[in-house]
């Protein structure tokens, strides 16, 4: 999996590509944590070219909202594929972590598309 | 450089030991000399068949073979050395008076690892010797390695199986679990321990509850995970908690002591409590969507709806729903391992080709069609072990 990071105003993009599953679980979750310990306060991870989520990849995202929740921080998902979608919503990931449909979107935090 | 250093060659601590096999006896004893004043012990052979069978008893560090022998040349016992595993990584020198380049191809192409003329000198003699025995002491070296890492890796075997067993001992005995309900599973983990779970239990005399849990991840910390929860949803255990066979009670609770790992593992899991009076089935599920009814004509309803799996949230209510069991209901519980069999082009198994096996097989018996599924899955898969463990659970209501 490749992770970039764009930092836009009041939030940072995580641009993932590939798998986020089992496999790839320390880079992942090396880069939210690096965000989370340098202050950032809203990650958005952008899941456009994120193709799978496996079990694994659920629970580091639940994991990821929870540590972001504990430093009054949030977690947002951009555009989902919609078989990735689905597998988030049947765990009701989205309760957790909402989606958007564009970054502006994500950034206010409002006209939640999930 | 000074004859000490060439008398001494830098061997190990223990006398390294050479097999001299000539069939020449003037030229066997002076080799023999030369090798024994740079402190080796020698062993003499005059022939290849008598030179590969002190070969096979002692295992010296090095073998310097004559080419020319009678019984059995030296490129013939090379031959002999490399096809036997127990001296295979023998470390061999050809010695010949003909060291043209074809013949030196020839002895290295036929398993020798060294080559040395008849006229070599005392310091050619030396090097080539001192460099069989560095080689030889090398492979010992990663032979022993190879030995402990095989009788640990036994070691750790013995362990997993010993868990695996244990971890197949908290699954239920197949067969009639009242004189209405038959049930039946298949299970099959990816690695040698299971990460899901199942089972059925009998609140009291009217009901019965039953669950499947599967634990994030594979190995040996899921499965281990998974044994304490299943043991967690024993009848006398939960009665600890609660006074009814509620199965969002025993979610809430199972949430409440199951949170997130520092890791990210966690479980989904799916409980059902069929209360044999009112033939109602009271479901609920933490993130579990492998469950479904099959009704008697064969019509196929998922018993699942969007919740958080188990630990993702503190505060999750668990909904209860409720549906009517008939006569020839089947209840079919499972881990996503089997619908998420992918086909060697990726494409997964999915849960309408799951739906359709299933209905294919409505009138064999649970303990036929589960199987079959799990047959079909692999014939999807193109192989016998799946990515993930794959576990299935099957009810049939006889009312």
């Amino acid at each position: 999996m490749q992770i970039k990071e764009r930092p836009i105003p009041n939030a940072v993009i995580l641009d993932l590509n590939g798998d986020l599953t089992y496999a790839h679980r320390d880079v992942f979750k090396a880069a939210v944590e690096t965000l989370r310990q340098k202050g950032c306060r809203h990650v958005i991870l952008n899941m456009a070219d994120v193709r799978f989520v496996d079990s694994s990849g659920l629970g580091l995202l639940a994991l990821v909202s929870q540590n972001f929740k504990l430093n009054q921080g949030k977690v947002s998902m951009l555009r989902p594929q919609s078989y990735v979608r689905e597998i988030l919503g049947l765990a009701n990931i989205p309760k957790l972590i909402p989606v958007f449909d564009n970054e502006q979107d994500a950034v206010n935090g409002k006209a939640q598309a999930a | 450089m000074n004859s000490d250093t060439l008398s001494k060659p830098a061997l190990s601590s223990a006398v390294a030991t050479v097999l001299l096999v000539d069939d020449e006896p003037v030229s066997r004893l002076s080799m023999a000399a030369r090798l024994k004043r740079m402190g080796l012990r020698v062993l003499e052979a005059g022939n290849g068949k008598e030179g590969l069978a002190i070969l096979r008893r002692e295992r010296p560090d090095l073998t310097i073979l004559d080419w020319v022998m009678p019984e059995m040349d030296g490129p013939t016992v090379c031959e002999q050395v490399r096809q036997d595993p127990d001296i295979l990584s023998s470390q061999l020198i050809l010695m010949t008076s003909h060291d043209q380049p074809e013949q030196i191809a020839e002895g290295l192409a036929r398993g020798a690892d060294d080559f040395l003329s008849k006229a070599a000198s005392k310091q050619e003699v030396l090097a080539r010797v001192q460099s069989g025995l560095r080689a030889a002491s090398l492979v010992r070296s990663i032979e022993s390695t190879r030995d402990e890492l095989r009788a640990k890796q036994g070691e750790l075997e013995g362990e997993l199986k010993s868990a695996a067993d244990y971890i197949q001992s908290l699954l239920p005995v197949a067969g009639e679990i009242t004189r209405d309900i038959r049930m039946s599973w298949s299970y099959r983990p990816s690695q040698a321990l299971g990460g899901d779970l199942f089972n059925v239990s009998h609140w009291d005399d009217q009901s019965v509850y039953f669950y499947i849990l599967d634990a994030s991840g594979h190995g040996v910390a899921p499965a281990l995970r998974a044994a304490s929860l299943s043991t967690f949803l024993r009848a006398d255990n939960l009665r600890h908690y609660m006074n009814s066979s509620d199965p969002a009670r025993m979610m809430t609770e199972a949430n409440r002591q199951y949170p997130l790992t520092e890791d990210g593992s966690y479980f989904t899991l799916w409980i059902g409590s069929f209360d044999r009076r009112t033939r109602q089935l009271r479901y609920t599920t933490a993130g579990h969507g492998g469950a479904l009814l099959q009704r008697q004509n064969g019509t196929v309803e998922w018993l699942t709806h969007t919740q958080l799996p188990l630990g993702f949230e503190a505060d999750t209510t668990y909904e209860i729903t409720t549906v009517l069991i008939a006569d020839g209901d089947r209840v079919l519980l499972m881990s996503d391992g089997i619908y998420e069999a992918p086909a060697p082009t990726g494409e997964l198994w999915g849960t309408t080709r799951l739906e359709t096996t299933f209905m294919a097989h409505r009138s064999a018996p649970l303990g036929e069609a589960l199987p079959a599924l799990m047959a079909e899955a692999e014939r999807w898969h193109g192989a016998p072990v799946f990515p993930d463990d794959a576990a299935l659970l099957g009810l049939e209501f006889r009312l």
